[in-house]
């Protein structure tokens, strides 16, 4: 079962004929994802690996049963490419580009919003964006949607976990295989500033699934995702949540290298996430290894 | 990429925005002449990438050409706030007393996701301050991304802030904010003050821009406004290695794959008792010669005393990292200790070589906290 993917997922490429998307298409299928196409425009017609590559999204969906797409275009194409799955009506996009233009991952956010609402209205399973700039999401065991290594995700447990960083999640998630829990799902919600779905947003998911015990958040500087899902967790959850915040000691007014990594202002302090997870009652583990051990002392 | 007031206001220019007359100057001499040529009382205004300009003393009235060639050899060559004034910006002066200063800007906002307007009837102030010690007295409004602020809704929240003045032009000048900060991608886009003059019409005094650096290479015409000289030498090198790099004021030279690693680096450091000398992410999947070019890097910061490298081996190999810094070691650039953890893929083969060369200066150890802490040791000597 998991959240948002599973084994029987069917997921196309956007972007398969590029370096990444080639090599990462070979990777997911590796892990067992079951890839059934990938589109590049202009490419269309093309068999790459076995697979069938289309010009277009809605070529794709009309051929073949399509519950997802991932997205490797470059940044000047990206956020067209989410519009382009999101109008062939894909329940599940996730887009993987880091460096997409703020004002681009704006418009594709509110539009994909827009689109979702008359999808759910007409009976729809609705139209989800995650990312960008993110590794993408995996159900451990099951179905690999994203760039992560595969070894970690090999098997399943019980620890649902989501992340703004790619490598911290890694880190995490190897932590968690190697204390002998391990992962449900892992959703990496991405790096920048303007993302499809937030904390906030996957919470309610892990609260809903009966093969997640418990939930791990890796946050960091930057904007107020933290202090949302702490507002969310304390109002709505009743499964345990163990946090982390990378970047404590990082200077204000400086670009920890994500995008959406920035104290501007007051705004996206360590001390006001702090605070959020405090009111909720939410532990913060102040090292990775601390994660475990509090989650340990959560799950027994 | 921040722009300069008087790069800003040439953009806002562009968009229709009423901003007055003014000249970037060198030295005093260029600063009477332009003040000569103007024929009224002017402003001269340090052009320097930092708030507060006013309060170090870095924006003076002159009401003759000689005041402001006074003023000018006072700002020109002025420190504020780590950063040496080299030029500055001669306006026309406005008669403050005889009108009201506002403040609007827009700003990337994560929780609406789009730009949110904000506007305040108290002008002149940093946003920021005004934000922690008068919340309310901000207005603030949620722009669609696609259509861009409309006529109607600027005018209602120019009332709402109790802005007065010709209520049509302000409104104006509000859209076409939006219009410049949508077409420019901007971070942010600040008119601060705007003055609102006797006959209530609006002017920008003043123009804080920063463009959105994904988005620059739509922007090819901008580019001209980057000052590499404004720039740290080493954030420069590291751009063009393609690195995200940040100077810190520390002695610990720090490195890693993924922005989220490195940050936690950097905590790991602070906690070892030590500060770090920088932020280096050197990407997914970094090869033997990319990590040697980040050796390189580092250790041409005189400020690291020595060397953290943090690799979680996903994508990256561990071995590929090891054969980077040996390469480093036995071209001589590798001076200082290194003290790294890489974990995860070929994990052994990185030890294996580590041992062969068997070299007192690369230490590596089985958790980021060990090799931080030996880091910091070496670094506090």
């Amino acid at each position: 079962m998991a959240i948002l993917v599973n084994k029987d997922t069917q997921v196309i490429v956007q972007g398969i004929t590029g370096r990444e998307g080639a090599n990462h298409t070979k990777a997911m299928r590796e892990f067992g994802t079951q890839v059934v196409a990938g589109v590049t425009p202009g490419k269309g017609g093309a068999v790459h690996e076995g697979l069938p590559v289309y010009n277009s999204v809605a070529e794709a969906t009309s051929k073949h049963q399509v519950d997802c797409s991932i997205i490797f275009v470059p940044p000047p194409g990206a956020a067209d490419a989410v519009l382009e799955a999101a109008h062939a009506g894909i329940p599940l996009i996730v887009l993987i580009t880091e460096g997409v233009p703020t004002v681009d991952m704006m418009r594709a956010v509110q539009e994909v919003k827009a689109l979702n609402a008359v999808n759910l209205s007409s009976g729809g399973k609705g139209i989800r964006l995650i990312g960008g700039n993110c590794p993408g999401l995996v159900s451990s065991g099951e179905c690999k949607i994203g760039i992560m290594p595969n070894k970690i995700y090999s098997s399943k447990g019980r620890i649902g976990l989501m992340s703004r960083s790619g490598t911290l999640t890694y880190e995490a998630a190897k932590l968690l295989v190697d204390a002998g829990l391990g992962t449900s799902t892992t959703v990496g919600i991405g790096g920048d500033p303007i993302i499809g779905t937030t904390f906030a947003d996957v919470l309610p998911l892990f609260e809903a699934d009966p093969d997640t015990d418990a939930i791990v958040l890796i946050g960091e500087i930057g904007g107020a995702d933290e202090e949302a899902a702490a507002d969310y967790i304390q109002n709505h959850m009743k499964k345990p949540v163990v946090a982390f915040i990378s970047g404590r000691s990082a200077p204000k007014g400086k670009r920890m290298g994500h995008a959406g990594a920035i104290i501007m202002g007051n705004v996206g302090t360590p001390e006001s996430k702090l605070a959020a997870f405090a009111a909720a009652n939410v532990p913060v583990a102040d090292t990775m290894p601390e994660i475990i051990e509090m989650i340990k002392k959560i799950v027994g | 990429m921040k722009l300069h007031e008087y790069q800003g206001k040439e953009l806002l220019r562009r968009f229709g925005v009423n901003v007055q007359d003014g000249k970037i100057a060198y030295t005093p001499d260029e600063v009477r002449g332009i003040a000569q040529e103007f024929g009224q009382a002017v402003v001269v205004k340090a052009q320097v990438h930092v708030g507060g300009r006013g309060k170090a003393g870095g924006v003076k009235f002159s009401t003759t050409p000689d005041k402001a060639y006074e003023n000018a050899q006072k700002i020109l060559g002025m420190d504020i706030k780590g950063l040496t004034v080299k030029k500055v910006l001669v306006t026309k002066a406005v008669d403050i007393d005889k009108g009201v200063e506002y403040y609007v800007g827009l700003i990337v906002d994560r929780n609406v996701q789009s730009y949110t307007l904000m506007a305040c009837a108290e002008g002149g102030m940093e946003i920021e301050e005004l934000a922690v010690e008068r919340p309310e007295a901000i207005i603030r409004h949620r722009i669609d991304p696609i259509t861009g602020l409309r006529p109607f809704e600027a005018r209602a929240v120019a009332l709402k802030a109790g802005f007065k003045g010709n209520l049509n032009k302000i409104a104006t000048m509000m859209v076409q904010l939006s219009k410049a900060c949508l077409e420019l991608d901007c971070n942010l886009a600040e008119i601060n003050p705007l003055f609102v003059d006797e006959n209530g019409d609006p002017i920008a005094l003043d123009a804080k821009v920063d463009l959105d650096d994904n988005a620059l290479y739509r922007h090819q015409d901008l580019m001209h406004f980057r000052e590499l000289e404004a720039e740290h030498p080493l954030e420069i090198e590291a751009s063009n290695y393609g690195f995200a790099y940040v100077k810190l004021d520390g002695n610990v030279g720090v490195l890693g794959n993924g922005a989220g690693i490195v940050m936690t680096s950097l905590d790991v450091v602070n906690r070892a008792g030590a500060k770090p000398a920088n932020f280096l992410d050197i990407g997914g999947g970094a090869k033997a010669e990319i990590v040697f070019n980040a050796i390189k890097l580092v250790s041409k910061d005189s400020d690291v005393k020595a060397i953290f490298i943090n690799i979680f081996g996903g994508i990256t190999r561990a071995d590929e990292v090891a054969k980077g810094v040996i390469q480093a070691l036995h071209e001589g650039i590798l001076t200082k200790p290194v003290r790294m953890r890489i974990a995860g893929t070929a994990e052994e083969e990185a030890k294996a070589l580590l041992a062969e060369v068997n070299s007192p200066l690369i230490q590596m150890y089985a958790t980021m906290f060990e090799a931080a802490d030996a880091a910091a040791l070496e670094a506090n000597k």
